[in-house]
């Protein structure tokens, strides 16, 4: 119970800081507009043949170009609230000095990444939400009752990514440059989830890291039930594929974090970076 | 007299540019991202493009042919990438130096030395060069090992050839750029909606012609769009020096434009500056 307090109050804490940089709040809805869906939408029509996406069709199995990527953006979101909110967030902290002090507190270090999960989610569901908003409004997105079937698909895999937040937060205690590993990390992760284009077109010797991934079968699903997409193998096989990659996905992420942890008390680099 | 402050000007130009150089070469962990994004960031963009033609579909293709003037999507691609990347280490590079000074508390000891105030606000887009070329280099060969296209020899000497003539105008917006930025003082949120209007005005990623008429005539006053739209012309369509004449004169022509615009606005803000003392705020 005071674990769930204390995570609790971080993510309360969270949402507060954040929500006292008004324009970082806009820029985390207008940035993935601006920068990606917008980008997209205008080099997918350069392919279309009479308004309609012939190409994308033939690739997935539907025309609906702006509901490829804004579905895209979801999964991308979650990626980077992974990656960003719940990892990154303790080199902001080391930066900021309040790291040590916070690990001096009778609070088990695995609840710091689960109150940074529930604060990251909180602004990815919010951002998700306007997005998806500004895209019925201006972008031709069209949003149908079935893409609620994928709920539970996007569920697990909010789970799934909290293992992939601790194996990162695990690196990022670890390693001074972090800024560009996480950068990086995080974009080859969302790639590798078929955020951008479907996993198949992906080089050969990359798919395997993609099928391995449980972000591939949630976007999977969600485009599925979204969009009406051809699935990459059969849905019952992804759900069972998403959940043992999770279940695989949370020992490992808390082995790499729980080493770190042990790692930076013994050579006493939580300051340091 | 003119002549000896003109050589001292010169000289502080080429410390300022060693400096930024010096800079540079300190932090050696900046070039893993300067070889990771130019190859993967188009990479992405020519597999959406395939994605999005249906691997190949000629009608799908033809579609883009029509809008774009060429069919190849791959250098069609990583040309508008190559652009952002230069963008990318101008807006970051020297149109932060100015910003980072102010930060570092060295701007006012800057000011106070007598050389002309040209040279903090052009001196570290000297150095701005080695990237740009760096990440040619390095696109050139990815264009070529990851998806096996191999450039035209005189396309990639008039690729560097439009490039030089290019950087006047890049640089004075840059510069613009700069000394918008002392003044605005948010650096971050300033080159992500710079970069990311350049990216949609000048044809980084899609052709021009799927903007609205009035950005198409906005991005007519931007020089990274004659940039892109002659090196894709020299490396698609065999473009020769010849051709490139209207698009060196247009650039010549913005980088007057845009210089002025920046000393003036430099101008402005040191006035300005002198007398509420700002330089050494932030």
């Amino acid at each position: 119970m005071d674990e769930l307090r204390a995570a609790l109050a971080i993510a309360k804490k969270d949402i507060r800081n954040v929500s006292r940089y008004r324009f970082s709040v806009a820029s985390s809805i207008f940035t993935p507009l601006y920068q990606g869906v917008l980008p997209g939408l205008l080099f997918g029509a350069s392919f279309a043949v009479g308004g309609k996406a012939v190409g994308l069709d033939k690739t997935i199995g539907t025309a609906d170009l702006a509901g490829f990527i804004f579905m895209g953006g979801v999964i991308s979101g979650l990626v980077a609230t992974a990656f960003w909110a719940m990892a990154m967030s303790f080199r902001n902290e080391m930066e900021m000095g309040t790291l040590e002090p916070t690990w001096l507190t009778p609070t088990a270090r695995e609840t710091l990444v689960i109150g940074r999960a529930l604060g990251g989610m909180f602004w990815f569901v919010f951002s998700t939400t306007a997005i998806f908003i500004v895209g019925v409004a201006f972008f031709g997105l069209r949003l149908r009752a079935e893409m609620l079937y994928a709920v539970p698909a996007i569920l697990i895999a909010i789970v799934a990514m909290v293992g992939v937040a601790y194996l990162i937060a695990g690196v990022v205690l670890s390693i001074r440059d972090a800024n560009l590993f996480v950068d990086c990390a995080n974009f080859l992760f969302s790639v590798a989830s078929g955020a951008a284009f479907p996993i198949l077109l992906l080089p050969g010797v990359l798919q395997p890291i993609a099928y391995a991934l449980p972000t591939t079968y949630a976007m999977d699903i969600l485009r599925q039930q979204a969009l009406g997409t051809r699935p990459l193998v059969d849905p019952a096989v992804e759900y069972l594929a998403l959940i043992a990659s999770t279940i695989v996905l949370i020992p490992i992420g808390l082995w790499a974090y729980r080493r770190a942890d042990g790692r930076i008390r013994r050579l006493g680099t939580i300051n340091q970076y | 007299m003119n002549l000896a402050l003109a050589a001292g000007d010169l000289r502080a130009l080429g410390a300022a540019g060693r400096m930024s150089f010096r800079t540079l070469r300190r932090y050696p962990a900046n070039f893993v991202g300067q070889i990771f994004w130019p190859v993967m960031l188009p990479a992405v963009w020519v597999l959406m493009g395939q994605a999005y033609s249906g691997g190949g579909d000629r009608e799908a293709i033809d579609a883009f042919a029509a809008r774009s003037g060429t069919s190849g999507v791959t250098v069609f691609v990583f040309v508008g990438y190559a652009m952002y990347m230069w963008l990318s280490t101008l807006l970051w590079g020297p149109g932060t130096a100015l910003r980072q000074e102010q930060i570092r508390g060295s701007l006012e000891a800057v000011f106070l030395t007598p050389v002309s105030r040209l040279v903090p606000l052009f001196g570290p887009t000297l150095t701005n060069i080695v990237w740009v070329l760096f990440q040619l280099l390095v696109m050139g060969l990815a264009v070529w090992l990851l998806f096996g296209v191999v450039l035209p020899l005189q396309g990639i000497l008039l690729t560097l050839l439009v490039t030089f003539a290019g950087l006047p105008a890049m640089y004075a917006m840059g510069s613009l750029f700069g000394a918008a930025v002392l003044r605005f003082g948010e650096v971050g949120p300033a080159v992500q909606f710079v970069r990311g209007g350049l990216s949609l005005l000048c044809g980084i990623t899609f052709p021009i012609v799927m903007l609205p008429a009035w950005a198409q005539t906005t991005s007519a006053a931007m020089p990274p769009t004659y940039i892109v739209a002659a090196i894709r012309d020299v490396l698609l369509k065999g473009a020769t020096p010849l051709d490139l004449g209207p698009t060196a004169a247009s650039l010549a022509v913005l980088a007057v434009a845009f210089g002025a615009v920046a000393i003036v606005l430099f101008r402005v803000l040191e006035a300005s500056a002198r007398r509420s003392g700002m330089f050494g705020r932030y």
